[in-house]
């Protein structure tokens, strides 16, 4: 019995097709990846599927009968629930505020029955396998435990279907890992799991079937496990890239430049302490560590925009920065994407107080065409594209600005298998111009594919550097370290 | 979308939005003549005629419009960096102050080439001086600019009042010395004689062509672009080292210069002094106009000049129904685009939305 199906369905945004007849069956008791480029239109799918975008055509079945009225309130009601890319919680409310918000249990004279609500949910939790303290504030909650919560919180409506829109994203491969544990538990208990993700060794891994979009049609749709794994892994990138040409990424090793940027016992406390490194140039230096290890304000710290308390930082050419979230401090997502490509580059192009149209434009376009995201319209806002998309149009900027020194957080986060190929390789071409490189990310096997040395950051510390062939095993060990204080 | 669609789209929006609020306005300006016991038909002929259908009523609208396409433009400027300058009000009362004190101060012979750029200077320097503390809190401090530009209005009143009474003022009278022949703008009937006797002066084409350049030139400069940049995201700004609070702080400063120079039509164009409460009321009115003209040439000048029309009607109906008719008028106009308008439709629904989730929250 298939639990939950999309018929025939087209989806429009204006003039632009995102979905068109895409079919989708999803079974229960296993995990369903959906896998496709950035904007081929997964993420809209799957929201019509939960009711939360009505189709132009087709429609959404549940257990065989059509969802009507089409709406994320029915399909929630009838066992559909789906996190979203970005977490939807309240900070300043508790794990069981935040899960029961909307469907408060009412005991006598309207008041909340707290105890029922929290019973349900330390029920929900404990089937999840998950520890979380139901009073605890999400504030306070690292990003795995927002993930859990938000999955809790699906359950906590008794999702039967539960969909995830690239879950792992802003995980830690142990995070990642957890999480997939947790979705097995899910579907061995006989709920259906979908899983949009561009991680296709996870797909392989993890997944029992599988279906892969292009440009708005389903190209394929498949059972997993019917061949090896590296078998599997080299059909999937086929499906997902079309015909291209898998680029190697590994380069020749370059010579070794003067330093262009050192850091010397840089404190910032509670986040930052004792910070000394240096990047010389044609280096790439990676800096490994999880959510809270002070990533964040060594980026900002780079940025100039926070003075540490104590140390130098000596920075011998111009500094361009690529922030880690690119919604919060990436892009202005109301403002063209002209604008954006240009942000705060503006002092360049003004000529007798006004600025110079067409030169602005003509970089921007130029800029647009490089980053490879598409629709190549200068005008349109940055909302209007998809999330690998916007990654590509931010990550195009900072390299844009012949900067000698690049500080990159977290280059290809949500970007698909081809575009993250192309970043490797501006990252990679940036440096063998002399470019000094600082990439800061969680993903190990891209840090350990792109950097000369690795140095892992945790507690606000640096506690210790591996060369880039060093195994994952030993580089995660360090991330987690429990610093010495 | 292309360039030249998304322009098209953006002017049809912005017929409708006019045509709409002309349409619900007439239709409660009916139902309230007809309440007060009058002919809506006869009523609405009257209307129009007093105010479009002369030279004279024409010059009487333009003339009431005048302070309006400043302090539209004004509030407009604030509002493009996501700031709202309630202050407007406060600021073209100061101005007003200092134009009239100075004008009458001058040399008695002083020719207008000399005595215009220095009062349009004086009008643009003390309005942009009455913004300034609001605009260095905001950008220094994050303290909300409607707070302390209201506060500020107050001060005004209470400093207007001061300084008439230590000798601004023309002893045992609230206003100020005439000023000299030199400073006054001259009545646009100079020109176009068929606009005998309507008080509307050179200072409304100066209006009109303020608000022309300033919203070409403004998405034209870097300090323009950016102001609407750091409305919509500061952070992202301030990453990629945006002087957010600079950008802030010109914003507001020159929208207290562009209220300042509102002055232009009320003291220099029209009375030739100042006297307490010249201009009241424009301030209030040019968010208005700066609301339903969102910024565009047309839809400000229309805006303003629709203000200016219901403010001459008023008095041509009086004899008739009480000039408060056409205040209710102005509110349905503002209420009646505001709902008409996608945007701010939106905005509602959000702000309706989280005052229901802070509800849920708080259950």
């Amino acid at each position: 019995m298939a639990v939950l199906c999309a018929v025939d369905v087209e989806k429009r945004f204006g003039s632009c097709v995102a979905v068109s007849g895409a079919s989708l069956r999803v079974e229960p008791g296993r995990i369903h990846a959906v896998v496709g480029e950035n904007g081929a239109g997964k993420s809209t799918l799957l929201r019509v599927m939960a009711g939360q975008l009505a189709p132009d055509h087709g429609h959404v079945e549940i257990d065989g009968k059509r969802l009507a009225p089409h709406t994320a309130a029915e399909a929630i009601a009838r066992g559909v629930g789906m996190v979203a890319q970005h977490f939807q919680l309240i900070d300043a409310l508790t794990v069981l505020e935040n899960a029961i918000l909307g469907v408060e249990p009412i005991g006598a004279f309207g008041v909340v029955d707290v105890a029922a609500a929290e019973a349900k949910l330390e029920g929900v939790l404990k089937d999840l396998g998950v520890r979380l303290d139901v009073r605890a504030l999400v504030r306070e909650l690292g990003v795995g435990d927002r993930q859990r919560l938000e999955i809790a919180r699906v359950l906590y409506r008794d999702a039967q279907v539960v969909i995830l829109d690239e879950p792992t994203a802003v995980l830690t491969p142990r995070e990642a890992t957890q999480l997939y544990e947790t979705l097995h538990r899910l579907a061995d208990g006989g709920r259906a799991v979908v899983v949009v993700t561009h991680k296709l060794d996870e797909v392989a891994t993890h997944a029992r079937a599988v279906t892969v979009l292009r440009r708005g049609r389903v190209i394929a749709s498949r059972e997993i496990g019917d061949v090896p794994r590296d078998e599997e892994l080299r059909r999937l990138t086929q499906d997902v890239m079309g015909d291209a040409e898998p680029a190697p990424t590994r380069r020749a090793r370059p010579a070794r430049g003067e330093p262009l940027l050192e850091l010397r016992d840089v404190e910032r406390k509670p986040q930052l302490r004792a910070i000394s490194l240096s990047v010389h140039a044609g280096e790439i230096l990676g800096v490994a560590g999880v959510e809270g290890s002070g990533q964040g304000e060594l980026v900002r710290v780079l940025a100039g925009l926070l003075v540490p308390a104590s140390g130098r930082v000596v920075a011998k050419a111009a500094i361009s920065v690529l922030h880690g979230d690119r919604h919060a401090e990436g892009l202005v997502l109301d403002a063209s994407l002209q604008d954006n490509l240009l942000l705060g580059e503006l002092a360049h192009y003004v000529r007798g107080g006004l600025l110079r149209a067409s030169r602005m434009e003509a970089e921007a376009s130029a800029r647009l065409a490089r980053s490879g995201a598409v629709p190549r319209e200068l005008d349109l806002p940055a909302q209007a594209l998809s999330g690998g998309n916007q990654q590509k149009l931010v990550v195009e900027r900072a390299m844009s600005r012949a900067a000698k020194i690049l500080v990159l957080a977290h280059p290809t986060r949500g970007v698909d298998v081809g575009a993250a190929r192309a970043i490797h390789a501006k990252i990679l071409e940036a440096a063998s111009q002399g470019v000094a490189i600082l990439v800061f990310g969680a993903d190990l096997d891209e840090l350990r594919a792109l950097c000369d040395r690795i140095v892992v950051l945790a507690r606000g510390t640096i506690v210790g550097e591996v060369p880039a062939d060093a195994d994952n095993e030993r580089i995660g060990a360090l991330m987690l370290t429990e610093a010495a204080s | 979308m292309s360039r030249r669609r998304l322009w098209t789209a953006q002017l049809e929006a912005d017929a409708l939005a006019i045509v709409v609020g002309l349409a619900a306005a007439h239709l409660a300006f009916c139902v309230l003549v007809w309440l007060y016991g009058e002919s809506p038909w006869a009523m609405s002929r009257e209307l129009f005629v007093g105010t479009w259908g002369t030279p004279y009523g024409a010059g009487q609208v333009l003339f009431k419009a005048t302070p309006l396409f400043f302090t539209g433009l004004a509030v407009h400027v604030a509002l493009r960096a996501g700031l709202f300058n309630v202050g407007v009000e406060g600021q073209l009362a100061v101005a007003s102050l200092a134009v009239g004190a100075l004008g009458a101060h001058l040399p008695l012979h002083v020719h207008a080439v000399v005595a215009w750029p220095l009062l349009f200077a004086v009008a643009m320097g003390s309005g942009a001086l009455w913004s300034l503390l609001p605009a260095v809190l905001r950008s220094r401090f994050g303290t909300h600019e409607v707070i302390t530009t209201i506060l500020m209005n107050r001060l005004a009143g209470v400093a207007v009042n001061v300084a008439l009474g230590v000798g601004l003022a023309e002893a045992g009278s609230v206003r100020t010395p005439d000023v000299v022949l030199g400073a006054h703008l001259p009545r646009l009937s100079t020109l176009f004689p068929p606009l005998r006797g309507s008080a509307v002066s050179f200072a409304a084409p100066i209006a009109v062509a303020t608000v022309i350049v300033v919203v070409v030139l403004l998405p034209r400069t870097r300090y323009g672009r950016e102001a609407v940049l750091v409305a919509a995201n500061p952070v992202a700004c301030a990453a990629e080292r945006i002087p957010v609070g600079r950008r802030l702080l010109e914003s507001l400063v020159i929208s207290g210069a562009l209220a300042g120079l509102a002055s232009l039509g009320t003291v220099l164009g029209y009375k030739g002094y100042y006297e307490q409460g010249l201009g009241a009321g424009a301030g209030v009115t040019g968010i208005a106009v700066a609301m339903l003209g969102r910024g565009r040439i047309v839809g400000m000048l229309v805006a303003a000049l629709l203000f200016g029309m219901l403010a001459q009607g008023g008095l041509v109906l009086n004899a008739h129904v009480p000039m408060e008719v056409m205040e209710v008028l102005q509110a349905v106009v503002v209420l009646a685009v505001a709902l008409g308008d996608g945007a701010v439709r939106r905005q509602v629904m959000e702000a309706l939305r989280s005052v229901a989730v802070r509800a849920e929250a708080r259950v």
